[in-house]
């Protein structure tokens, strides 16, 4: 109420004004009836009314209140103050940017990453639709998949649920007149759009109708973005044809501006029917196949139904369909215990608001860490200000007495202190924010990015800025709260009777700077255990050698290759990179490295006795040469050669290789060579494939991994699987050189096929390290500011109790003490707040190891040399810094420390 | 001069701005002289605290104004009881008559005066 009338002041004051007029000028005329002239009569009306401007007065007392009166004139008062000392100004609000502007740059990930929900209708009503369980199955994609049909069976429960979708990511080749690109694009139900109650900017939506049997509906709809960026924008857009991996799709419409997809991390240019996946997935004809995942289910909850309610309800229909795909057709045999997992299965329903999202599930916990480390590099900033505003309140001590003895209550004064600090906390919130969108590029350049751009932005919008706001205001109160509550409550005689004693606070600030010290601990101890992670992934490195490596990848059957034409294309590709001057050796992978991803299965193992893996192996199609060109050790056995890459019949010696982390898990102590493995873990699998070599343990899905691994020769123009074509090149001269012949041998081939990516393996290895550089960069970063800010403030308290005992250390100097006696004396003050810091510190970070432990490689969270190093570090800069003033006492001249009083 | 009077009583300002606009809305002038009429043998009144307390009341609720001609043809900010405002008069006349009634009690207990 209050408050609301401080925003309409003006008009308040101006009907006030009319309103006094209004009785000031009938009380004139009233007077003038009566007989009066009319000076005597404006004499008498001024009386009586008591002074116009008294009445405004107490009239502003009444819109206003007090409280809100005198905050305002604090704050003057305090911007006043301000403008007098700028380096104390600078200095407040500097620490209160640096903290504001990290936490609110880190937020704005947080909150688009992980807490802002998507730009649909009513999203908090969104479920994902999870499986749990074994589902006897083979899957592809990220995570949370399911089949198409079971999705098709959520959508007949209309009781539960308003509609249910279901999606896939995926990347094609587009060709719009012409020039084919790789393009990010979402394979969906026609459901998509209804459930998510999205429109379009031109044109219809997918529909329902659109989920029609396989290949009959070749229609797309585009992103507003892709619309505009590649399309420019065209108005007559719709009707128009593309190709879709070179089959021809026509353009129904352009999706609404603010909508980028359910996958903030991914967002698709275009979407693309489910009945269409064959052309979308090229080779891929399992659409209809019940035991294929590779979709997220998401459904529209009705409004009076809950998550929990949803998943009950669904357990009965659910049970019996578990049943019912058993008896079909195409079921694997398996075994009583596996189908046992399989009937225990249950459907799981989740709240999704956010929609889902690969990368958030990546990042969320380096985020949240990062987030962490920047309300601790806040907190920091808040006690050095606060610091710095005790420093201040002792200076400032005889204004402030002044106004005591001048009948100014404790409260009162208090409050001015405050405002103080919530001014500089507002400034700095402001720096903060001007700054904030410039950290925020930089952390978005941290993040993996392929061929789909994320939805990310460095934009400061509304909810920031009511973020930062929060944060700021609670960062001034937090700051002054000690200051203030410190002038509420030294009494004046305290005060007068503290002058030449030891005062202005000083236990308080030590206490601060204690806090300042545990917290740059904590701080700097994290950024240690991040950096050990990184240099010690980067130390190690894939386990192969990634000199003058390079690799690059083309999809042939992306450009409407049939297998067989595809796989003799890639085939032929390979021996014409083989021939180019530039190569030293060359191999093809199905799958590429260091990718996050990998074909995995579980497997049969033929040794003695059947057994199967317990759990999924790694594994990969390769060429011979393709261990040589990365410069792993056959250590047992031989290389694929010619004999095992021969196409055609089944008939033919099938062979693998298995890496050494495979021979010690299953089997260790007996001759790997000779055994027979099979892909699969039924009953019906028939272990086939001779082991006839094992190879080192190198890395296949990141650097972290190091799991088993099982390689089967790349078929000669084999019809059985896909031929992708990864290429890996060891090259001779420079990399650049070697990359363009790469790229013209591509397109003499087919000047229509796109290369899909091409960078050397060493800037892969850095790629997949972008979180753990993120994380360790950053927490570098707060930790270097947190030590500064913290050393900062160990420096001023130490030089403030220096000068308050200057005539103490003057009448130990006059009695013969030496210089080292004063520094002593500082010192052992600094080192007991070290010792304090330390203390506090030490139980904190075995506390939050907990939380970044996952985070970690080679290096335990509460890894005794990183914190006795990093404690013994902190210790000794922080004794350094307290020895600028201990020297200053050290030269302290008796005499003049003695006049001096 | 006129007689010696004495201040209105704290809080009791608000209660007669209540009553004298139950009789129907008007503008602060015109409550200015009612008040003055009642009070001119006996109370004191500020003209200067009408207007804050005016404008409490408005705040509190207990009456509505608006912007309306007044009888001389010039806008004047016409003050109205609401009906909040009504209640409130009924219980402050209520509190007022039993405070006096405890009052006249007590003298008349304290003897003859």
């Amino acid at each position: 109420m209050n408050l609301l009338n401080w925003f309409r002041r003006a008009r308040l004051e101006y009907d006030l004004d009319r309103e006094l007029q209004y009785h000031f000028d009938r009380r004139v005329s009233d007077l003038m009836e009566e007989g009066l002239p009319e000076s005597e009569a404006r004499r008498r009306a001024t009386l009586e009314i008591g002074g116009l401007a008294q009445v405004r007065e107490e009239v502003r007392d009444v819109w206003f209140t007090r409280w809100l009166r005198d905050f305002v004139y604090d704050l003057k008062f305090s911007a006043r103050s301000f403008v007098r000392s700028p380096s104390f100004t600078a200095a407040t609000v500097l620490s209160l940017a640096v903290g504001i502007g990290a936490t609110t740059a880190i937020y704005s990930l947080v909150d688009q990453l992980i807490l802002h929900a998507l730009p649909v209708r009513e999203p908090e009503r969104l479920v994902l639709i999870d499986w749990k369980g074994d589902p006897v199955s083979t899957g592809f994609g990220s995570w949370n998949l399911m089949s198409y049909p079971i999705c098709r069976d959520l959508q007949r429960h209309d009781r539960l649920f308003d509609g249910v979708l279901c999606r896939a990511a995926t990347t094609i080749t587009l060709s719009i007149d012409g020039a084919p690109e790789p393009t990010a694009a979402e394979i969906v139900s026609g459901t998509y759009f209804h459930v998510l109650g999205v429109g379009t900017a031109l044109g219809r939506v997918l529909e329902p109708d659109d989920d029609q049997p396989p290949g009959e509906s070749p229609s797309v709809v585009v992103s507003y973005d892709f619309w505009q960026t590649r399309l420019g924008g065209d108005p007559a857009v719709v009707g128009r044809t593309v190709r879709v991996n070179q089959y021809p799709m026509t353009i129904v419409g352009v999706a609404e501006p603010t909508f980028r997809g359910v996958d903030v991390g991914e967002v698709p240019a275009l979407w693309i029917p489910a009945s269409m996946a064959a052309y979308a997935l090229p080779g891929f004809d399992n659409l209809l196949d019940r035991r294929t995942r590779w979709m997220q289910v998401l459904g529209r909850l009705k409004a009076d139904v809950t998550p929990a309610q949803a998943q009950a309800a669904l357990q009965p229909w659910f049970a019996t369909m578990l049943v019912e795909d058993m008896g079909r057709p195409g079921f694997p045999r398996i075994t009583a215990e596996r189908r046992q997992r399989f009937l225990a299965s249950r459907l799981e329903v989740t709240p999704a608001p956010q929609g889902h999202s690969a990368l958030r599930r990546r990042l969320a916990q380096p985020l949240w860490v990062l987030f962490a480390a920047t309300a601790v590099l806040l907190g920091l900033a808040c006690l050095n200000v606060a610091g710095l505003f005790l420093a201040r309140g002792f200076a400032r001590d005889r204004e402030i007495k002044t106004r005591l003895a001048l009948g100014a209550s404790r409260g009162r004064i208090g409050r001015q202190l405050l405002a103080d600090s919530v001014l500089v906390a507002l400034a700095g919130g402001l720096c903060g924010v001007a700054l904030a969108p410039l950290a925020m590029r930089t952390l978005i350049e941290f993040l993996p990015r392929d061929t789909a751009a994320t939805a990310l932005h460095a934009s400061t919008d509304r909810r920031l800025l009511a973020f930062a706001f929060a944060v700021s205001v609670a960062a001034g109160l937090l700051s002054g709260l000690a200051p203030a509550l410190q002038a509420g409550r030294r009494s004046l005689i305290a005060s007068l009777r503290e002058r030449t004693g030891i005062g202005g606070g000083v236990r308080l600030r030590k206490a601060i700077v204690a806090a300042q010290i545990a917290l740059s601990l904590v701080l700097v101890i994290g950024a240690v255990l991040f950096g050990r992670t990184l240099t010690g992934l980067l130390a190690k490195g894939p386990g192969f050698d990634t000199t003058s490596l390079i690799s690059f990848g083309i999809e042939p059957r992306r450009s409407g290759y049939t297998r067989l034409d595809a796989s003799r294309l890639v085939f032929r590709i390979h021996d014409e990179v083989r021939a180019a001057p530039t190569t030293a050796a060359s191999a093809i992978a199905r799958y590429p490295l260091l990718t996050g991803g990998s074909w995995n299965n579980q497997m049969t193992i033929l040794a003695d006795r059947r057994i199967a893996t317990d759990r999924e192996v790694n594994m990969n199609a390769v060429t011979p040469g393709f261990f040589s060109t990365l410069g792993a050790r056959i250590v047992a056995g031989r290389d694929f050669d010619q004999r095992d890459t021969r196409a055609g019949d089944d008939s033919g010696p099938r062979t693998a290789i298995v890496n050494e982390a495979f021979v010690a898990r299953y089997l260790a102590g007996r001759n790997p060579l000779g055994v027979l493995v099979a892909v699969g873990s039924g009953p019906d699998v028939q272990p086939n494939r001779e082991v006839i070599g094992v190879v080192t343990t190198f890395s296949y899905r990141g650097l972290r991994e190091e799991s088993e691994q099982a390689y089967f020769p790349m078929l000669d123009g084999g019809e059985g699987v896909d031929v992708a074509g990864n290429f890996y090149v060891k090259v001779r001269g420079t990399p650049e050189q070697a990359v363009r012949s790469f790229r013209a041998l591509v397109h003499a081939a087919d000047p229509a096929l796109p290369i899909t990516y091409v960078r050397t393996v060493d800037e892969q290895v850095s790629r997949s390290l972008n979180a753990e550089r993120m994380l360790a960069t950053l927490s570098g970063g707060f930790g270097a500011l947190a030590l500064l800010l913290s050393l900062v403030g160990l420096c001023g308290v130490m030089s403030f109790v220096v000068s308050q005992r200057t005539r103490e250390i003057g009448i130990r100097m006059a009695l013969g003490a030496r210089g080292s006696a004063a520094i002593w004396l500082v010192l052992r003050d600094a080192a007991a707040m070290i010792a304090a810091g330390t203390a506090i510190a030490l139980p904190c970070v075995w506390m939050l190891g907990r939380l970044v432990e996952s985070q970690l490689f080679g290096v335990t969270p509460t890894d005794p040399v990183t914190i006795a190093a990093t404690t013994s570090l902190l210790a000794m800069v922080a004794l350094g810094a307290a020895l600028v003033p201990a020297y200053g006492a050290s030269t302290v001249n008796p005499t003049d420390a003695l006049r001096a009083e | 001069m006129p007689p010696s009077r004495f201040p209105i009583p704290q809080g009791t300002l608000d209660m007669l701005i209540l009553q004298i606009l139950s009789t129907g809305p008007a503008h602060g002038y015109a409550v200015a002289q009612r008040l003055e009429q009642i009070s001119r043998a006996v109370v004191q009144v500020n003209q200067g605290s009408l207007y804050p307390a005016l404008h409490r009341l408005e705040q509190k609720g207990w009456l509505r104004a608006e912007w309306k001609a007044s009888e001389t043809g010039r806008d004047a900010k016409i003050y109205a009881l609401t009906r909040s405002g009504r209640r409130q008069l009924a219980v402050e006349k209520d509190s007022w008559a039993r405070l006096a009634g405890a009052v006249r009690l007590i003298f008349n207990e304290g003897g003859p005066s």
